[in-house]
């Protein structure tokens, strides 16, 4: 039994609009990433699995149980962390989440114990007794994760949850993500638009674009022939580019920066010789993935 | 990168031992205990409604008016009492005061529907715009709770915070005046015929204009707005039917009566206690009583529907 099985999923918005298009789809548990442009439906796909909309036609299962005709049932077990502000100003974190783990079914004892328990595990000590109003972006994100946890669900289904978050909250974020998925064990969907993040978390990707299904594979077979190298050096990029050149190798020059097309531990070697050889002051070598909409058009749809 | 700290975290605990003691990281504790379900919800989400419009759990400033509107439906209950107390020992003389004091089962209703119409316009604009103006609504929805449950949890929770500012100093005068009779006992059989009528005007009176209120402010995350929307619903229709009653006299136009919320309760208070009403259109109406019973119990049904159905099509 799947922990989450789609069958022809498809919600049309009032206007014609398409959200999403007869999605099949079934999810084992692990740390799912649900990666898509804007608007390609992953904010939709998440709320029809909560049964926060109707959809147009097709069934959600989760858990083996109907989202719409068991909508209480399964949300007992189901953490949700939205993408935009749901907090309010003026209650404090402790509160706030402790009245949603009574909304979740939790005894009032049990509510109190384990609002202390994931308010420390996101993070948040003495500020959580102040009112979420003044707190920063990465305090209130911590808090939309801690309500989404509160009730030990055995699935977290998150929001594009390192919006608005600097470089280092983004990390920090991430990091509270996969250890939620690996060492709490808790079933992980992460909707996010930004695949060089996601892939650092999850092990199995989900990718949709305007409602369709373009891929659902284990993290690896999507990108392992999508790399592409970053060198940067600090004069001589022209010396560079003609000596890889002559090596074969496609190039692309982008400012100071020279792409090249990975292929195999190879390119590596050839990259650092070229360097070596010309002796050139090299500032970094870096592996980066294609941007989404590249993979994308790389790779054949499969359902 | 925090990758190195995490792993080692994720197999054993952690532990650092010292002379003061030891300290362990448990890492993530699951939770095995009970999962009540959506009627705890509900319970919880009702509870917690009543005590939000009593500001209990919230600041200080937020206790002020809910107590100050309590404080104030209460005081002509003690004095009530007090004016009643004075009358048994003045004698044949206290028959007189007691007849003319102004304040008795009947007239309390008049006295203290103003509060309970303020407690109404503060309180539920709170109850449930603050969730839609923060857009709480998609954190509640994807838990044990549906929709309706939500909706009816905090009518209810409100309806009963209502319940408690009537029933209180219907209850003062009630048992105050059983306390200052001759004998006790008297006093319970004279005061006992007064008990149903005054349960049954406390639901109307908190039952139509709290679900009144809440349907009103279930349009709006604005608070300003819903508050002058409440206090509109009350007030222009008793005008309305004080402009049409003084022009038209008793007509064809009376029926306009049965849409004002405090006409309609003030006639149901007349009819409970056989008083005269305080609304000349009211007292000159020609419609039968059924009439204003029965829109007092179709407003609630009506507001209580509204209120439910917005909550069922709310986007969240």
């Amino acid at each position: 039994m799947p922990l989450i099985s789609i069958d022809g999923l498809t919600k049309h918005y009032r206007g014609g609009v398409i959200a999403l298009d007869a999605l099949t789809l079934d999810i084992e548990p692990g740390i799912v990433g649900l990666v898509g442009a804007n608007g390609a439906g992953k904010s939709t796909l998440i709320k029809l699995l909560l049964g926060l909309i109707e959809p147009t036609s097709g069934t959600a299962r989760v858990m083996d149980l109907d989202v719409r005709t068991h909508g209480p049932a399964v949300r007992q077990f189901v953490g949700y962390m939205p993408e935009h502000d749901c907090l309010p100003p003026d209650a404090s974190a402790t509160d706030f989440v402790g009245h949603m783990a009574r909304m979740s079914g939790l005894p009032r004892t049990a509510a109190r114990e384990r609002t202390a328990e994931v308010l420390r595990h996101v993070g948040l000590y003495e500020e959580r007794y102040r009112a979420i109003g003044g707190y920063s972006t990465g305090m209130k994100q911590r808090v939309k994760l801690a309500q989404a946890l509160v009730h030990d669900p055995r699935l977290l289904l998150l929001d594009e949850p390192t919006n608005g978050l600097d470089p280092a909250g983004r990390d920090e974020m991430l990091e509270l993500v996969r250890r939620t998925g690996t060492e709490f064990g808790i079933a992980v969907m992460v909707a996010s638009h930004l695949l060089g993040e996601i892939e650092r978390v999850c092990d199995f990707l989900v990718a949709i674009d305007a409602g369709r299904l373009l891929r659902a594979a284990p993290l690896g077979t999507f990108t392992e022939h999508t790399g592409s190298l970053v060198v940067e050096v600090e004069d001589g990029r022209d010396l560079l580019a003609a000596a890889l050149i002559r090596q074969g190798i496609e190039v692309i020059e982008d400012g100071r920066l020279i792409l090249v097309e990975l292929d195999g531990e190879r390119t590596y070697d050839i990259v650092r010789d070229a360097v070596a050889d010309l002796g050139l002051p090299l500032v970094r070598v870096e592996q980066r993935r294609h941007s989404l909409e590249d993979l994308f058009r790389d790779e054949v749809p499969a359902a | 990168m925090t990758e190195s700290t995490a792993a080692a975290g994720d197999t054993a605990p952690l532990r650092a031992s010292g002379p003061g003691g030891s300290i362990y990281d448990l890492g993530y504790q699951g939770y095995e205990g009970p999962r009540l379900g959506r009627e705890a919800a509900i319970r919880a989400l009702f509870w917690h409604t009543v005590r939000s419009c009593y500001g209990i759990g919230r600041g200080g400033r937020a206790k002020i008016a809910p107590f100050a509107f309590g404080v104030l439906a209460l005081l002509p209950a003690v004095v009530g009492v007090g004016i009643a107390a004075l009358a048994r020992q003045a004698g044949e003389l206290g028959e007189i005061v007691e007849q003319s004091s102004p304040i008795n089962y009947a007239s309390y209703h008049g006295i203290i529907s103003t509060f309970v119409i303020l407690f109404c316009a503060v309180q539920a604009p709170e109850l449930l715009g603050r969730d839609q103006r923060y857009s709480v609504l998609p954190v509640y929805f994807s838990r044990a709770l549906a929709r309706l449950d939500y909706a009816v949890a905090k009518i209810l929770g409100l309806v009963v915070s209502l319940l408690a500012i009537i029933v209180l100093p219907y209850a003062v005068l009630f048992i105050g005046r059983i306390l200052v009779a001759e004998s006790p006992v008297d006093g319970l059989v004279e005061e006992l015929p007064n008990l149903a009528p005054l349960i049954a005007q406390a639901l109307f009176t908190a039952g139509l204009l709290g679900t009144l209120s809440m349907a009103i402010s279930a349009f709006t995350p604005r608070r300003a707005y819903a508050t002058a929307g409440i206090i509109a619903a009350v007030l222009i229709p008793s005008i309305v039917v004080a402009l049409l009653y003084s022009v038209m006299g008793d007509g064809p136009g009376e029926l306009v009566v049965l849409l004002s919320p405090s006409d309609v309760l003030d006639a149901t208070n007349a009819i409970l206690f056989a008083s005269s009403p305080d609304s000349p259109a009211v007292q000159d109406s020609t419609l039968p009583d059924v009439a204003f019973v029965a829109a007092a119990i179709i407003g609630i049904v009506v507001a209580v529907g509204v209120t439910i159905r917005r909550y069922l099509r709310i986007a969240a």
